[in-house]
């Protein structure tokens, strides 16, 4: 909550005119993931590949019920434009349910502005800290790239910008409930420029 | 429904050229009438299908003889209404250009700068880049 306000001030000024007739206030809009997602500078010098790995090196490092401590990068990537989202999954699976095909198509909306367009984002899936670590990762990796292929396909949004990561419970989002639900999350993280 | 009469319409004018109200509807709206329509029936018959790859649509088309009549007409605009507006962002950088030539002239494209740009100069940009901007649903 904290980092959204910061994460909102420092877009402020960057705000987009607010689309007439837009939807109501309680329910996500593009323009929200626009001004939380535009505004990146240069490259960020992290790759897709690197985050996974450096997610499945903490497991094997620290072992263990939950992870002692947050993902070495964490911090790198704390600083970048970035925005949660709820999509809500078949139990155990990277089946997107009907309820929440509106807000891939959201995601969608907001990548084809052209705003957002050519520049490189993650998108990356968490879990709460149910359940054992390995399993957790490698759920959050399938639902982030389901995610990922509906919006290359069903919505023709370039792939060549975007790249799934799972970081399952390595990462949470608050930490001191563990297996609160806000820990479970799409999070979109714009990478910046080629 | 009235929602659904414009997005009726809206399909049965793809090809037209550009007729006079025409419009276009965002990728979330789009998709949003499939769960609407065709949620129950996706439930149903498409439990292992995926929104991937038109997984959804491509199921409901093979079980059409057992889903709704209403998902049966409606996962038809959604395809429709996507293509649409996919076609309309295409088209919009090529219907303004003029205008970006002659209002935004220094601005530095990417990042939305001629887009802000050219939404500021609307009163003097062409009928023909503002209706593309509609339908790109770029306001």
């Amino acid at each position: 909550m904290m980092k959204k306000t910061f994460l909102a001030a420092v877009s402020a000024a960057f705000i987009l005119v607010p689309a007439t007739g837009a939807l109501a206030q309680t329910k996500l809009t593009r323009n929200e993931i626009i001004n939380s997602l535009q505004g990146a500078q240069t490259e960020v010098n992290i790759s897709a590949d690197e985050l996974q790995k450096a997610a499945i090196e903490n497991i094997e490092k620290y072992p263990g019920a939950n992870a002692p401590q947050s993902l070495p990068l964490a911090d790198k990537l704390a600083s970048l434009r970035q925005f949660n989202l709820e999509i809500t999954f078949a139990f155990d699976s990277a089946r997107i349910k009907p309820e929440s095909y509106e807000t891939v198509g959201l995601i969608a909306d907001a990548l084809h502005t052209p705003y957002l367009q050519g520049q490189t984002f993650f998108i990356v899936g968490h879990t709460d800290a149910k359940g054992p670590r390995e399993y957790n990762l490698e759920l959050s990796r399938k639902r982030a790239e389901a995610v990922r292929e509906a919006l290359v396909t069903t919505f023709r949004v370039p792939g060549q910008y975007l790249f799934a990561v799972g970081l399952g419970e390595e990462q949470l989002r608050d930490p001191s409930n563990p297996d609160a639900a806000v820990n479970r999350r799409v999070q979109l993280i714009n990478i910046g420029y080629k | 429904m009235r929602r659904l009469i414009l997005a009726l319409s809206a399909g049965l004018m793809i090809a037209a050229v550009a007729p006079a109200g025409a419009q276009t509807v965002g990728f979330a709206e789009a998709i949003k009438m499939l769960s609407a329509s065709c949620g129950k029936d996706i439930e149903t018959y498409c439990k292992s299908a995926t929104l991937a790859n038109n997984g959804i649509t491509q199921c409901l088309e093979q079980n059409q003889s057992k889903v709704s009549q209403k998902c049966n007409a409606d996962r038809i605009v959604v395809i429709s209404l996507i293509q649409e507006r996919l076609a309309a962002q295409a088209a919009a950088p090529k219907e303004c250009e003029r205008d970006a030539r002659q209002y935004c002239k220094g601005v530095a494209p990417g990042a939305g700068h001629l887009l802000r740009c050219l939404l500021k100069a609307e009163p003097s940009v062409s009928k023909k880049c503002n209706t593309a901007i509609d339908l790109a649903g770029y306001r």
